[in-house]
């Protein structure tokens, strides 16, 4: 794989930053966008950074718009990633309200928006992901909402008054979130999925069914099979009908189906794409002057060598470091676990490494006590962990999972053995994988 | 008010002075004077990697760590029972001006 032969390369001291001209250029102002402009200063880049930012508002944190800002009597206000002092203090140049329309990869330059056009010495695309569109007939009538952007949850706030009926197409994690929000505030919520239960492309089914109690004890009805076939109404969302012919009255429709890479610049410009930019361990694109970080990329895991596109904070930030520091020719941190969290009705799953469907599940604790975790093991190693409701499992799980331990599924099994010590008797925990011949060490 | 004078000791065992804004967590004044806190989770309590140490005297006057801190700190490098916090955890206090912080081991 070209991915990981990269991924394996020293890094050298192949970009010599004195004696450039042009500037870095940022295409996008979200988590990773910021974080590559904050690391490139960090690591010493003393030339140029342009950041180009979508929406006109300081950039802000995303977590908080599925979870505190929708509250009753929340501010409107969601936190901001860096204070503008900081943009200035660290010369980093903001155009606002400012997109990329194309990139000339011959001449280097790209052309924004407004109709400038300015040269880069790197270009990094940092331009996230977007709701993925309901496609149904009467998706575009009022009412009908998706979540993404702070006016979205704003937009939602407003509509989220008590004794609204509110759809939510699809429980997963932004779907969830806003269940829970409008169910505090009242809201007569449905929540329709495809699937028989929630969360499934993330977790197992005792955390699924953990949720989906806990949700119903907060008056959340589900319907599961569903398939949404159209939403009625006048002017305004009035109901959602599915295949089998149900019909939920709804005033508060919410997409919740899952994002698409923001990619079409890059693919525009003749880069690699596959749902999601193609990058390396880098984040280099198939252009060595071009990069990309964030949830608009998909990379080959050095965890596990899984193809994937990861859609959280942590990969947004982790990848931003490794961009900054190989534009700067440093070397970058070692891969982390990745990592994840949500939080429903107060309640917090948090996740460490990346689950697949055939893994071995080991509840470990007693779900209805609230409190649990559960193993998951991938030919006898560990490879995810997901903690409900307390953190106790989690940097531990993030240590064994980073090692490749192994893991005594019985010893797992009991809440009261920690899990570093839940190590078959006859292995050493750290024994190299024999999959892998060459394992990557990674940081938690 | 006016801003908190900071002393940071690095990884290194380096000084560092700094001047901590009183809208800011101790968390984001450390990471705006690229300190090296990845602080992965924006501030949230959820990964530790902004786990630092403060002193006796200084932590005593913090309050309580919540459950979520708690569990993630108790399980850190060199985790220290009256001294280990999240800085993102701690709001600007002028218990803590004049106060010298240490950035915990990076695991």
């Amino acid at each position: 794989m070209r991915d990981q032969e990269q991924m394996k390369q020293e890094p050298t001291e192949h970009e010599p930053t004195a004696g450039v001209t042009a500037p870095v250029i940022i295409v996008g102002a979200g988590h990773s966008g910021v974080a590559v402009a904050a690391g490139l200063r960090a690591r010493g880049w003393e030339g140029g950074i342009l950041l180009l930012e979508a929406e006109k508002e300081t950039p802000y944190e995303r977590p908080p718009l599925s979870k505190e800002l929708l509250k009753e009597g929340a501010p409107d206000e969601s936190a901001v990633l860096r204070k503008e002092k900081f943009y200035e203090d660290k010369r980093i140049d903001r155009f606002r309200g400012i997109t990329a329309e194309s990139i000339d990869r011959k001449g280097a330059t790209v052309l924004l928006s407004d109709g400038s056009r300015h040269a880069y010495h790197r270009l990094v695309i940092a331009t996230g992901s977007r709701a993925r569109p309901l496609t149904v007939p009467g998706a575009e009538l009022a009412g009908v909402q998706s979540l993404r952007t702070r006016d979205d949850a704003l937009e939602l706030k407003r509509l989220l008054v008590r004794g609204a009926r509110v759809a939510i197409i699809g429980a997963g994690y932004i779907g969830l979130e806003v269940a829970a929000a409008a169910a505090a505030k009242g809201c007569e919520v449905t929540v329709l999925e495809f699937q028989d239960r929630v969360m499934s492309r993330v977790t197992s089914e005792p955390v699924s069914r953990h949720f989906e109690r806990l949700h119903e004890q907060h008056g959340v009805r589900f319907i599961f099979g569903a398939a949404v076939t159209a939403i009625e109404g006048d002017e305004r969302a009035e109901c959602v009908v599915t295949a089998d012919g149900t019909a939920v009255r709804a005033d508060v429709v919410l997409a919740g189906i899952g994002v698409l890479p923001n990619q079409e610049l890059a693919a525009e410009a003749g880069l690699e794409c596959r749902d999601g930019i193609l990058v390396d361990g880098d984040g280099r694109t198939s252009d060595p002057a071009i990069y990309a970080t964030g949830d608009v990329t998909r990379f080959t895991s050095p965890i596990d060598g899984a193809s994937q596109r990861l859609e959280c904070i942590q990969n947004a930030q982790a990848q931003a470091d490794r961009v900054a520091a190989h534009i700067t020719g440093q070397h970058a941190a070692v891969p982390e676990i990745p990592w994840f969290w949500t939080v429903q009705h107060g309640v917090r799953l948090q996740t460490a490494g990346v689950r697949h469907p055939e893994d071995d599940v080991i509840v470990r604790g007693v779900p209805a006590d609230g409190r649990f975790s559960v193993v998951y093991l991938r030919a006898g190693r560990l490879a995810a962990v997901d903690t409900i409701a307390g953190l106790t499992d989690f940097r531990p799980a993030r240590k064994l999972i980073a090692q490749g331990a192994r893991i005594d599924p019985t010893l797992a099994a009991d809440p009261g053995i920690p899990l570093t010590d839940a190590i078959p008797t006859d292995a050493n925990p750290t024994d190299p994988n024999p999959a892998d011949a060459d394992p990557v060490t990674a940081r938690i | 008010m006016s801003n908190n004078k900071l002393t940071v000791i690095d990884r290194q065992g380096s000084t560092h002075d700094l001047e901590w804004e009183p809208d800011q967590t101790l968390m984001e004044a450390l990471r705006d004077n690229d300190l090296p806190v990845l602080a992965s989770c924006g501030g949230t309590a959820s990964c530790a990697t902004c786990h630092v140490f403060v002193e006796k005297e200084v932590f005593d006057t913090l309050g309580e760590r919540s459950e979520d801190e708690l569990e993630l700190l108790v399980e850190a490098e060199g985790h220290r029972e009256c001294g280990s916090r999240l800085s993102c955890q701690l709001e600007f206090s002028r218990h803590l001006n004049g106060a010298t912080v240490t950035l915990a081991p990076e695991e």
